[in-house]
């Protein structure tokens, strides 16, 4: 991508420390609750995940957070401007992508920026140029959308988010559809933008590439928000993940169910995989090590397995599940 | 709706001053949409290449390569085919295909505008500007107008333009060639100059008394009973009357064309600037109903074609059906019918639309049409205009998308 060429609006902040404020935020459709009393915060300034599995009403918040769809229920705040009562001056300074990007296939990507311009403040037209620059299109900006691919339409829709010179993105599954290069490019956008002190929301199932751009995450599952904060405190709150690779496994195994180390303990072929608890302190692992090697157990390797946000995700997720 | 305050979530961290600035700097929320607008709306409709053509085959094409080939013809062989002008052609190119086929094109370009964004996708980026929805539909109007009017114009310029420079040089009148502009002493002089064409091919009413009748049976036509008139209503019949002199059949004709000398004020070669101008409004107005009730329709519906079949199904099916049936107890709801009232607002001169024909001589056919009143008429083509504007704004600000 080329450099930056735009620059986070001088508009003074209205003094809200939050991007996003929701409160009891409910949307129904019919009798099934799409977003159920979410309670969301995102701070200003930072790279924000908004993770859930299919169906579970990511992008329906993000549509009642726009105006698309009104809200049953609740209050939100975009940029501190109460909505949808203060609406046009909240999405004056929003950009957003809602599903995939679509535009009028007849014209070019620049007429239909020109278009969208047209709808924001006068000097929205001027940002057109650098915006296609940006997100590196600019020399196909005369060809109809039409002949675009997938990738360059997600990428007009971020140009077109762009244009409004906008201190809060809200982006919906922007990596669909790009190619790894591509998802490079919008990932160092998208700190770009963030480094320029505009909030990027950022709602996607690639939960890799969440982790390796956000700061922060919230995890949606069923309409209601089940966890939210920073991914380095959520992820501590993960379970230890270890691998043994070891003599004899099932004799391994059975020397650790004796002890009290508790977690739950798979024989694989070369060792054992051992899950712990959140929280369990790091002296267990150098008991485990003590506990086979004095029950003549060759330890080959004993290795700590990194809490990922992916299996993160998926014990939240499935937990959340399982209990219900 | 949220049902708790919107107030609430800010708790007062939107300074009252900050709010004025984002909102007042552009009028974002105002429902009135900038001329810029307006302009990349208007580009948006121009660039359909597809619909373009289409609409202008329909408005310029037609009449045009009728109008064509009625020169071509006329070119070639002038005693075989009449001038391509006049103000016959005229009238008939008017009000059976202007008219029509103009209400239907605009229609059609007014669901598109109505509907395309919903589309085509573009209305949800539209939405996320901030801008009030009520101006993102309003600024399709004068940008879908400003195509549909000129292309009208356009159209209805081609057929002025033959119909006065290709007209013909006499005015033919019950088949006979009649100089024009005649007044009525002018054509009572000319008719006892031409007493057999007169007597023979002019349309006339005699009773038994008549002194018309004598000369009028003595004229020897070639084709009526006994080399009689051609045309004789109530007549007594030839045989019993006795040979007229040169001077009663030259009074005969003064007074046949006396009698017909209304329809021929009617007779023009070629349509009048006021009549011109006044045909040419009305079919813009027309086009301005088709385009805003379609707008507003397509906006309502979500989709082109549905809406463009529901406006040719009321142009040409409903619309005559209720413009001429009578139907008990429903009169009143039949004159709220936008065809019929701007059926009844015809210029004169031109044959009434849904009418049952009519002719040159204009509101002939006026008379098969359901009676309503000039303000009445008026009234339904406004109530119209402002009815489906405010269905089709609504749908769209209350739209999900």
């Amino acid at each position: 991508m080329t450099t930056t060429t735009l620059s986070a609006s001088s508009t003074p902040s209205n003094g809200s420390q939050w991007a996003v404020e929701t409160h009891g935020l409910t949307k129904r459709f019919g009798d099934n609750v799409a977003v159920n009393g979410v309670e969301l915060l995102v701070p200003r300034g930072c790279a924000f995940g908004y993770l859930g599995p299919n169906g579970a009403g990511k992008t329906t918040l993000i549509r009642v957070l726009l105006g698309l769809t009104h809200a049953d229920a609740g209050s939100m705040s975009l940029l501190g401007y109460p909505v949808p009562k203060h609406r046009d001056a909240a999405l004056a300074r929003v950009g957003a992508i809602v599903d995939e990007p679509r535009f009028h296939g007849h014209l070019t990507g620049r007429q239909n920026l020109r278009i969208l311009a047209a709808a924001r403040e006068p000097a929205a037209r001027a940002r057109i140029e650098p915006s296609l620059e940006r997100v590196g299109i600019l020399h196909r900006a005369d060809d109809r959308v039409s002949k675009y691919s997938m990738g360059m339409r997600q990428r007009l829709g971020v140009a077109a988010c762009l244009i409004g010179d906008p201190q809060l993105l809200i982006l919906d599954e922007p990596m669909n559809g790009l190619d790894p290069a591509g998802m490079h490019e919008m990932r160092d956008m998208i700190l770009s933008l963030v480094a320029e002190g505009r909030t990027v929301v950022l709602s996607s199932h690639l939960l890799d590439e969440v982790e390796r751009t956000c700061d922060a995450v919230a995890i949606v599952d069923r309409g209601k928000i089940i966890r939210q904060g920073p991914i380095s405190e959520l992820l501590a709150g993960a379970s230890l993940a270890l691998h043994v690779e070891c003599s004899e496994p099932d004799r391994a195994r059975a020397l650790l169910d004796a002890t009290t180390i508790g977690g739950a303990i798979e024989v694989g072929q070369l060792g054992l995989g051992i899950t712990l608890p959140a929280g369990t302190a790091r002296d267990v692992i150098a008991e485990i090590n003590r506990v086979l090697v004095e029950g003549g157990i060759a330890v080959y390797r004993l290795q700590q397995i990194q809490a990922s946000l992916e299996s993160w995700f998926l014990q939240v997720t499935s937990r959340l599940g399982a209990s219900e | 709706m949220t049902t708790t305050s919107d107030d609430d979530a800010a708790a007062g961290s939107a300074p009252v001053a900050a709010r004025r600035v984002g909102a007042s700097r552009d009028r974002r929320g105002s429902g009135v949409p900038t001329w810029s607008m307006i302009t990349t709306r208007f580009m948006e409709l121009r660039k359909r290449r597809g619909l373009m053509v289409a609409l202008m085959l329909v408005t310029i094409g037609i009449p045009t390569v009728f109008l064509v080939i009625r020169l071509l013809l006329h070119g070639f062989a002038p005693h075989s085919y009449g001038p391509a002008g006049g103000y016959s052609i005229f009238t008939g190119l008017v009000s059976g295909v202007l008219y029509v086929f103009g209400f239907i094109v605009a229609a059609t370009l007014g669901a598109t505008a109505g509907s395309i964004d919903l589309t085509e996708g573009m209305f949800r980026h539209l939405v996320v500007t901030g801008r009030s929805r009520l101006a993102i539909y309003v600024a399709r109007i004068p940008a879908g107008l400003a195509i549909i009017v000129p292309l009208v114009a356009v159209g209805f310029t081609i057929v002025c333009a033959v119909c006065v420079f290709a007209a013909p040089t006499r005015l033919n009148f019950d088949g006979v060639n009649v100089p024009v502009n005649l007044s009525r002493a002018g054509l009572a002089t000319w008719a006892a100059d031409h007493p057999d064409e007169v007597i023979c091919d002019f349309s006339f009413r005699i009773g038994p008394s008549s002194p018309i009748a004598p000369a009028a049976n003595s004229v020897p036509c070639g084709n009526g009973p006994n080399n009689g008139p051609r045309i004789v209503k109530g007549g007594p019949g030839p045989q019993a009357q006795p040979q007229a002199t040169p001077a009663q059949i030259r009074e005969a004709a003064r007074l046949i064309a006396d009698q017909d000398y209304s329809d021929y004020a009617r007779q023009f070669l070629y349509p009048s600037t006021s009549l011109m101008v006044r045909s040419g409004l009305w079919l813009e107005l027309e086009a301005v109903i088709g385009f805003v009730v379609g707008l507003g329709l397509g906006s309502l519906i979500g989709q082109r074609t549905v809406a463009v079949i529901i406006m040719i199904v009321l142009e040409v099916i409903l619309t005559p059906i209720l413009s001429r049936a009578r139907i008990p107890h429903l009169s009143n709801l039949q004159r709220a019918v936008v065809g019929l009232a701007t059926a009844h607002l015809t210029p004169g001169g031109l044959p009434v639309i849904g009418g049952g024909g009519g002719g040159p001589g204009g509101n002939g056919g006026n008379h098969a049409l359901l009676p309503e009143s000039t303000t009445v008429a008026v009234c339904v083509i406004l109530a119209w205009l402002i009815g489906w504007t405010i269905l089709g704004a609504w749908r769209m600000m209350t739209r999900d998308t």
